[in-house]
């Protein structure tokens, strides 16, 4: 007779993969951790780099107008 | 009138006081050696008289002070900029920029910025932590993405040694320390790690100068030997040579040059054994008002470069 399709190989396969899911859970929660952190680090890194990027020259100025003897406004903005 | 401290007549008997021997005698003492330069600088004197910023095109740069410690500064740049390429052909790019920037010069802070108008922004930071130990930032940022590079630096001084250690993006580590051997030798050791490239490198620098002359010699394991050799002819004059040899490429580049420092002027020229002829020319028109003048020529490549340029203010 032809092999009917039997249902027997299933469970082995459920009970064989409870075994890997546990652990595949732990890892995913540390994976997952870490993928958190990596996202965050990127983040911060890019958000940094465009803070600097728009703001280290008015951060200058802003300094630079701050110190003894204090520049005028007027000194600031015309040409000459 | 002052009278003269010996007296007419003494002044022709006494012989005149030796200044040589005051140096000779003088001990050499091991444990008091001097600060020697940062790594990074001991070929200062070969570079400053053999690599001046040659450009091609009309350049102006005006700095404007508004404090003895704040500045700003314009600067116009209309010519060509050449593009490394990796055929023989030199690419030229015709740019004109316009870039601003501001910089604030403490004795303990330093903060210079250029924008340019793409959106480039140059920055360093130099900053003294504490007496012995500096920071120094370097920032090329752009709006491009993955184009923007960085280098943090700290530095650590000792009483006859300097030791740095560096970070830069793709993951870069470096670190280098240079010790004073005699009063005129010092010698120093460098290392460098590229993450992203797994690739990692180690040099050696020593550097001897005296009054009149100072030679260096660069080996790094990159397969680069350098050699340079500055020798100060008069308070005015000095003259320089450079050796390099790159082992991977097997290129030999040697170059001899000159430096006039002149009340009025600065005359630096130099001749490459490319057969590249170059000279820059710094004229002081006017108290803060300099006058440039570049050339470059290279007649094998049939590349000429022509500048001329103004600069005013500090």
């Amino acid at each position: 007779m032809a092999s009917r399709p039997s249902l027997k190989p299933k469970p082995k396969g459920k009970g064989g993969r409870k075994g890997p899911q546990a652990a595949g859970e732990e890892q995913s929660t540390a994976a997952a951790a870490a993928r958190f952190v990596k996202e965050w680090t990127t983040w911060t890194m890019k958000t940094t780099k465009v803070a600097v990027h728009y703001g280290f020259i008015p951060l200058i100025i802003v300094i630079g107008m701050n110190s003894d003897p204090k520049p005028t406004l007027a000194q600031l903005l015309t040409p000459v | 009138m002052a009278p003269p401290p010996y007296g007419a007549g003494l002044a022709g008997i006494l012989p005149p006081k030796p200044d040589g021997e005051e140096k000779k005698e003088e001990k050499v003492d091991y444990l008091n050696l001097p600060c020697p330069l940062p790594f990074e600088e001991i070929q200062r004197e070969a570079l400053m008289s053999l690599k001046p910023e040659l450009f091609e095109g009309l350049r102006f740069d005006f700095t404007k002070g508004l404090n003895q410690k704040f500045s700003l500064s314009h600067s116009v740049f209309m010519g060509s900029l050449e593009v490394p390429s990796q055929s023989t052909e030199t690419i030229k790019v015709p740019t004109a920029h316009y870039e601003f920037g501001a910089n604030f010069l403490d004795p303990k802070l330093m903060l210079v910025g250029r924008v340019m108008t793409d959106g480039r922004l140059n920055a360093r930071v130099k900053c003294d932590l504490t007496d012995n130990l500096t920071l120094k930032i370097n920032a090329q940022l752009t709006h491009e993405p993955h184009y923007s590079q960085g280098m943090f630096n700290f530095d650590y001084k000792g009483t006859d040694y300097r030791a740095q250690f560096q970070i830069g993006n793709n993951a870069f580590y470096g670190a280098n320390y240079i010790q004073s051997v005699t009063p005129n030798l010092s010698m120093g050791t460098e290392i460098f790690w590229l993450g992203h490239q797994r690739k990692s490198g180690i040099g050696f620098a020593s550097r001897y100068n005296t009054d009149k002359m100072v030679g260096t010699l660069q080996v790094a394991s990159t397969g680069i030997i350098a050699l340079s050799y500055v020798q100060k002819v008069s308070e005015k004059v000095s003259l320089a040579s450079d050796f390099m040899y790159n082992q991977m490429s097997r290129e030999v580049t040697s170059s001899f040059g000159y430096d006039y420092m002149l009340r009025q002027c600065r005359l630096r020229g130099k001749i490459d054994s490319n057969g590249v002829v170059a000279a820059f020319l710094e004229e002081r028109l006017n108290m803060g008002v300099n006058f440039l003048l570049s050339a470059e020529i290279d007649h094998s490549k049939k590349n000429y470069k022509f500048g001329f340029g103004m600069t005013v203010g500090e």
